[in-house]
């Protein structure tokens, strides 16, 4: 090893981090509109850490280091390296399983475990979640491989459902025409599959009307907030009462013989 | 519908009520039911644009049905349809453009073309089957020429499902597009937009989607044709 050898070392490094960046760059600026984060992400990476390799192993060379020896030593290495850290093994192979069959993507709203929220990236090692409440949350990719994972936003649309309870003495036809209006006049409450509205049961304090609309899976939560409060403004609009639970409790009063009142 | 230039501006603007353009120190400043912005000095161009901006872009699809129409075997039948239209805000400089509003006076509604699984959300709308230019209200509604190849057996035809990030519109006195499906069977059809006029004399409308690098414009509609 000797100074030229050095520089000439630390040159092509330099050029390799060089052409990384501009390839980098390119294809960030080629594909970001055509394909969704998560995979331009993964395509960043590849070509980052391939750029760099072939770079760092031409250069070995200029400081005494044969590639083919060293390429076997790494392989041992690595051996030993993964015996010695299962779990981060178990990560990383749980993260390229989760690549190849992408339960999840960078944007979606999932529950993963007892975690819900956003995903904000899939990275080899672990994914980030940044929950409904702003916060963040790492989990190992094992753990996400080997959970349940609900993908909230997987679907271009979903389904969600009201039970609407009016008063006995209001006409329950009156009220399913006034909600299916308003479902109508939603812009996202889908056109199909067509909304359910039916009495499906007479409770004990209201007679209960289903309200089941479809939205799509972006908008569904905004869609759902919106449209209960319309038609609980709607319903009352009509005069058509939203009761509270009630029970009608009747009172026995008994007498004495001398027809006192005695406590029962 | 009317590209206008800033000294006309003016004139015009009423049509699009309640857009309201002021001067005020070398500045525009653009206004629509609360939503103020700044503008240089510039060209505004307004026109109608893809029908799929609101009250929020979820989907690139549009689906236009219509009452089942019959079709023979190895024919072809041009029919008018009306389609939704949003109008679109621009400020132009020399070449360049920006889209500054989108609004529409048509109130929206969307579908689910295919299964809650695999289809696709498209904006819905509802039109008569015409089979000439039909008159329309042009700040609300288009017409869309759509050519039916049906190249196999008797087919029944109720609603086209077009990729709108492909639209063309092409306008003067009102909009207009014009669209194909080619019918592969009793339920499967690709459809496309063609980029020309279906009238003489009629410009090309500024899109809204034409930055985006495009994966393909035909839409394969393999959940039913009715």
């Amino acid at each position: 090893m000797n100074v030229t050898g050095i520089l000439l070392f630390a040159s092509f490094l330099a050029i390799g981090v060089l052409v990384a960046k501009v390839v980098g760059m390119y294809i960030r600026r080629t594909l970001s509109d055509r394909i969704p984060k998560n995979e331009l992400n993964i395509i960043l990476r590849v070509a980052n850490v391939g750029i760099l390799s072939i770079f760092v192993l031409s250069a070995l060379p200029f400081v005494g280091v044969n590639p083919t020896g060293l390429i076997a030593a790494g392989g041992f290495a690595g051996l030993v390296v993964g015996f010695a850290s299962r779990s981060v093994v178990a990560n990383l192979v749980s993260g390229v399983f989760l690549m190849i069959e992408r339960p999840i993507r960078i944007g979606d709203q999932v529950v993963i475990g007892d975690v819900a929220g956003f995903v904000e990236d899939v990275q080899i090692l672990s994914t980030i979640i940044r929950t409904y409440d702003g916060l963040f949350v790492r989990i190992p990719n094992e753990r996400v491989f080997t959970s349940n994972i609900t993908n909230l936003t997987a679907n271009p649309v979903r389904r969600f459902e009201y039970v609407v309870g009016i008063s006995y003495r209001d006409d329950a036809e009156k009220a399913i025409e006034i909600i299916r209006r308003i479902i109508e006049e939603h812009p996202f409450a889908l056109k199909e599959p067509e909304p359910q509205i039916f009495v499906n049961e007479l409770g004990e304090s209201s007679v209960n009307i289903v309200v089941r609309v479809w939205s799509p899976s972006a908008v569904w939560y905004d869609v759902k907030t919106e449209l209960l409060w319309r038609i609980k403004v709607e319903l009352e609009k009509a005069g058509i009462e939203i009761p509270f639970p009630q029970r009608v409790v009747w009172l026995r009063r008994e007498t004495d013989e001398l027809g006192e009142d005695v406590p029962s | 519908m009317t590209v206008t230039l800033l000294s006309n501006f003016h004139r015009t603007v009423s049509v699009f009520a309640p857009v309201k353009v002021e001067r005020s120190n070398g500045k525009l400043i653009y206004e629509r039911e609360g939503l103020r912005k700044i503008l240089p000095e510039c060209e505004i161009v307004v026109n109608p644009v893809e029908p799929v901006n609101l009250p929020k872009n979820v989907t690139r699809y549009l689906e236009v049905e219509f009452p089942p129409i019959l079709l023979r075997p190895n024919s072809t039948e041009t029919i008018y349809l009306k389609f939704p239209i949003e109008i679109g805000v621009f400020a132009k400089y020399g070449d360049k453009v920006t889209v500054v509003d989108v609004f529409s006076y048509e109130k929206p509604k969307y579908t689910l073309y295919g299964s809650p699984r695999r289809g696709v959300v498209c904006r819905w709308f509802f039109s008569e089957v015409h089979y000439d230019i039909p008159e329309v209200d042009r700040l609300r509604h288009g017409v869309m020429r759509l050519d039916i190849r049906n190249g196999g057996d008797w087919v029944e035809v109720g609603k086209v499902v077009l990729d709108c990030y492909a639209m063309k519109i092409y306008y003067d006195s009102f909009a207009s597009c014009w669209a194909e499906m080619r019918v592969i069977s009793k339920s499967v059809a690709v459809t496309d937009f063609l980029d020309r006029p279906i009238a003489k004399g009629m410009k090309k409308a500024l899109e809204l989607y034409t930055t985006r690098r495009l994966m393909g414009k035909s839409f394969t509609m393999e959940w039913g044709l009715i």
